[in-house]
């Protein structure tokens, strides 16, 4: 049950991560506002589906909505930093996180809000001698479809083809007439949607608060652990962070009771980052004078 | 070379000078124009409001000096300076609250006094221990070690296990009359203005003695190229823990200071926004120790200035100054994104730029 829910969360982590992943190897941005976006995604399906819009037709709103707000972000605040020291861009992601969290709450209030009328039960149902709740397994159902969804589009498009060759050599995917502005937005607008589903999918499980922009926010471990730039690395990493954050909850609550299932996932990262920095799967950067 | 413009005519003769504070009479007049104005003026002229908000300024600034010493002098970017005030804080609470001092100490108000100090030193440690893994990583792993030591810190530690000592459950508050230096009780703003600018002064004097020292120089070296210091017999895993001390030991100093400004403390005052908040404060300032005092002058007081807009604005629109904490989380997003855009070196840039005007003036070249 515990390592089931594990990997069950852990492929919404994945989803989410893998919209970080996109970011960072196209754009070289690292992300703090993941977290935000998640937050963001879970208001606006909520908001949909409270006008009574069918749960699969809100999703699908929030990616429209996840595309508009991606292409924004990019244009109006990262695009003007392309080139600047690391601190710049990554407190530019913190300021627009702070924007972000500040709007959600200025919009949606602080208290918790659930889908209503409740689209997937907490019931658990049985697959052999598993047992699964319906909400955990139909999210992890839709998180690895997108993701897959999403991994084809990178593959197999045009665009995601353009995407590919500017991560990995920006001049010379410039000089064979990729327009790198657009493979940003393109790919800031894939992290918002990537997120905003993720963030809707950990919405039906708890509620909707401001929490979960915390459990957006665990994604960052999930990206140390695969590898920064590897989208493997993020499904891997995703699902270990689920499972790990599910069984510190479980068995080492005994011994530290309190919130050890929040924050396991970044002790772990911090010893994790002694023994192996550039993640599971990485590119190693040789620095030289 | 000198770091002033020295006027027409006037050389240094020894090395010395080049180092020193107040290079120029004019310079020595300014700066102690300013200590009179800070130590006499401020309490003189301002209100008991104003001298809450300074109260705040030189809270801020002297957070934001620590995280100045690591991102702005030694490259280590960090995101967690607020688990090292917290430590600082909680240590000087448990030390003042628990701790069975002898009844002479008590008599002389030395306890507080004391607190602080064996506050900045445990901070400084606690710091130096999340600072370990800079000997490995750097830049955006660097980010995350001490986005762990945040949360590990504050949410976990401290809300879980050091809030529960007494079997209090969330907050600590210090009965009124145990904040004490010497014959002092620290209960009025105005008196925690007095602890609050002496803290101040004592630490700027530290810190700017120590970065015009061997020791600034080899942080600099490290923040412009860590390779290269080493090559040069830097070593900078030394010298990079040091830093992680010296600035945890001035958070300390902040979070024993914010003890006696508010006789309580619970584990809320030190969330990740505060992390945040003091980064921003430096960005916004700029470079320097100036940069991190301009920085915090700044937000506290744009956000005062928010607050009374807000009051009339609330008749019309009540949202506003019922969600009055979103709208400053928003206002502070906001002017990072607009600082960094438009203003990347931040408000000491300018106010360099403006000295270097007046410097020559009226008869600029």
């Amino acid at each position: 049950m515990t390592l089931t829910t594990g990997i069950m969360v852990g492929g919404i982590y994945a989803l989410v991560a893998l919209g970080w992943v996109l970011i960072y190897k196209c754009s070289g941005v690292l992300n703090l506002a993941m977290g935000e976006l998640t937050l963001i995604g879970a208001y606006v399906t909520l908001s949909f589906y409270a006008m009574g819009i069918p749960f699969v037709l809100s999703i699908l709103c929030t990616l429209v909505i996840g595309i508009v707000l991606g292409i924004l972000v990019e244009r109006i605040f990262l695009d003007r930093l392309i080139g600047e020291p690391i601190l710049a861009v990554i407190m530019v992601t913190v300021g627009l996180s702070f924007f972000l969290k500040g709007l959600v709450g200025f919009i949606w209030g602080t208290d918790t809000r659930v889908f209503e009328p409740a689209i997937f039960s907490l019931k658990p149902f049985t697959i052999g001698f598993l047992k699964i709740s319906i909400v955990y397994f139909w999210s992890f159902v839709l998180a690895i479809v997108l993701f897959l969804v999403f991994v084809a589009f990178f593959k197999y498009t045009r665009w995601g083809l353009s995407m590919q060759a500017t991560a990995d050599d920006e001049t010379a995917a410039l000089s064979l007439g990729v327009s790198a502005r657009f493979v940003y937005a393109a790919s800031w607008a894939i992290a918002f949607m990537a997120a905003g589903v993720g963030g809707a999918l950990l919405g039906n499980i708890n509620g909707v608060n401001i929490s979960i922009g915390y459990l957006g926010l665990l994604v960052l471990p999930a990206v140390v652990l695969g590898g920064l730039n590897s989208v493997p690395g993020a499904i891997v990493g995703g699902i270990t962070i689920g499972v790990l954050q599910n069984f510190a909850g479980t068995y080492l609550d005994a011994f530290f009771p309190g919130g050890v299932k929040e924050i396991f996932p970044f002790a772990f990262m911090a010893v994790f980052l002694l023994f192996k920095p550039y993640g599971l799967w990485g590119w190693i950067k040789i620095e030289r004078m | 070379m000198s770091r002033v413009w020295l006027p027409c005519g006037d050389y240094h003769q020894r090395y010395a000078e080049d180092q020193g504070w107040w290079q120029t009479n004019v310079i020595k007049g300014k700066m102690i124009l300013l200590l009179l104005i800070v130590f006499v003026v401020f309490p003189l002229v301002l209100d008991e409001y104003w001298i809450g908000v300074a109260n705040m300024v030189g809270y801020t600034i002297l957070g934001a000096l620590g995280v100045q010493l690591l991102i702005g002098y030694a490259g280590l970017i960090t995101l967690g300076h607020a688990a090292f005030i917290a430590v600082g804080a909680y240590t000087s609470t448990l030390l003042i609250l628990k701790f069975p001092w002898p009844q002479l100490i008590l008599d002389w108000g030395l306890a507080f006094p004391i607190s602080i100090l064996v506050a900045a030193i445990v901070a400084g440690l606690w710091s130096v221990l999340f600072g370990l893994p800079s000997a490995r990583v750097k830049g955006f792993y660097l980010i995350l070690t001490t986005m762990a030591a945040q949360f590990i810190t504050v949410d976990f530690i401290l809300t879980q296990y050091v809030s529960k000592i007494g079997g209090r459950g969330q907050a600590f508050s210090l009965p009124p009359g145990t904040i004490k230096i010497g014959p002092w009780v620290i209960d009025t703003d105005l008196k925690v203005y007095f602890v609050m600018i002496t803290l101040l002064a004592l630490t700027v004097m530290i810190m700017a003695n120590l970065l015009r020292s061997r020791v600034g120089r080899a942080w600099i070296a490290i923040r412009d190229n860590d390779i290269a210091a080493e090559t040069l017999g830097i070593n900078i895993i030394w010298y990079k823990l040091l830093n992680f001390f010296v600035a945890g030991f001035i958070g300390g100093i902040a979070g024993a200071f914010w003890v006696s400004n508010c006789a309580a403390l619970s584990p809320e005052h030190f969330s990740w926004f505060l992390s945040l908040w003091l980064v921003g404060v430096i960005l916004i300032g700029g470079a320097g120790i100036e940069g991190a005092i301009f920085g915090s002058i700044f937000m506290v007081v744009v956000m005062e200035l928010l607050q009374m807009v807000a009051i009339p604005l609330s008749e019309y629109w009540p949202k506003i100054m019922f969600s009055f904490a979103f709208v400053k989380e928003m206002a502070f997003g906001l002017a990072i994104c607009a600082f960094l855009i438009y203003e990347p070196r931040g408000l000491s840039y300018r106010w360099w730029q403006v000295k270097n005007y007046f410097n020559l003036w009226p008869f600029s070249y």
